[in-house]
């Protein structure tokens, strides 16, 4: 059954919603690119973000990702359109090498990602599924228990096998009770 | 393109020196945060931690 809803929203239904609803819909309180860098630099400066930035950084996010948080950041809180979070993401990303290098944080820049297809096998290992039949056969050692000690079974000299008397008492097989 | 590949292409070109040029005109001509400058920047960074080091040592 054909649903309009799978076309995304009506055209003309912005106009339903009040355009000040969320910061993001009102003018950017920030147009120039400079400015907006300017924002980025300071907001880096507040300590609260300065700890998320250096932990992100510490734990190897790349910075590529931590850029664009920041932006978003801005753009969420009005500062910034979209576009301008875009274009002034370059100079962010070489003021974070900067603080990274100045702290000899070891970081990974996230530039030259290298995307795995995505097939079956790769599926098959992230969801943990292991099919018996794909599943390499890995030669299997003996294993070897560990000899003498307390633990350990023991040697062949000292193993010692009991009388046939003994092990017949053990069994209950005793003569007395042969004859009842 | 999601954002963050628009994030990463941004940055590549920055990095290769390029600067978003309609948008200099827009503004003027006139951009502080060019990657030359932040290369000054960045040696400015590197001699503060030199500096630093030198008065930890002393």
């Amino acid at each position: 059954m054909f649903d309009t809803r799978d076309l995304g929203p009506v055209p003309g239904e912005n106009y339903t919603a009040d355009t000040r609803n969320y910061p993001w819909h009102r003018p950017p309180e920030i147009d120039t690119y400079d400015g907006t860098v300017d924002y980025v630099i300071d907001r880096m400066r507040d300590e609260q973000t300065a700890e998320i930035v250096y932990s992100l950084m510490e734990i190897g996010r790349p910075l590529t990702n931590i850029v664009a948080g920041l932006m978003m950041q801005g753009i969420g809180r009005g500062k910034f359109q979209i576009d301008m979070a875009v274009l002034a993401a370059g100079p962010v990303y070489r003021y974070l090498q900067m603080l990274a290098d100045s702290s000899n944080i070891k970081y990974e820049d996230g530039l030259n990602k290298k995307r795995i297809p995505i097939t079956a096998t790769t599926l098959k290992m992230v969801m943990g599924i292991i099919d018996d039949e794909e599943a390499p056969e890995e030669p299997v050692e003996a294993a070897t228990a560990p000899v003498g000690g307390l633990m350990g079974s023991p040697s062949p000299e000292e193993t010692t096998e009991a009388p046939a008397d003994v092990q017949a008492a053990m069994l209950g097989m005793t003569d007395e009770e042969e004859e009842v | 393109m999601k954002f963050e590949d628009a994030i990463e292409k941004s940055i590549k070109a920055f990095l290769d020196g390029k600067l978003p040029e309609e948008l200099v005109k827009v503004q003027d001509g006139e951009i502080l945060y060019t990657p030359e400058y932040m290369d000054e920047m960045a040696e400015d960074f590197a001699d503060l931690d030199l500096e630093d080091e030198v008065e930890e040592d002393v």
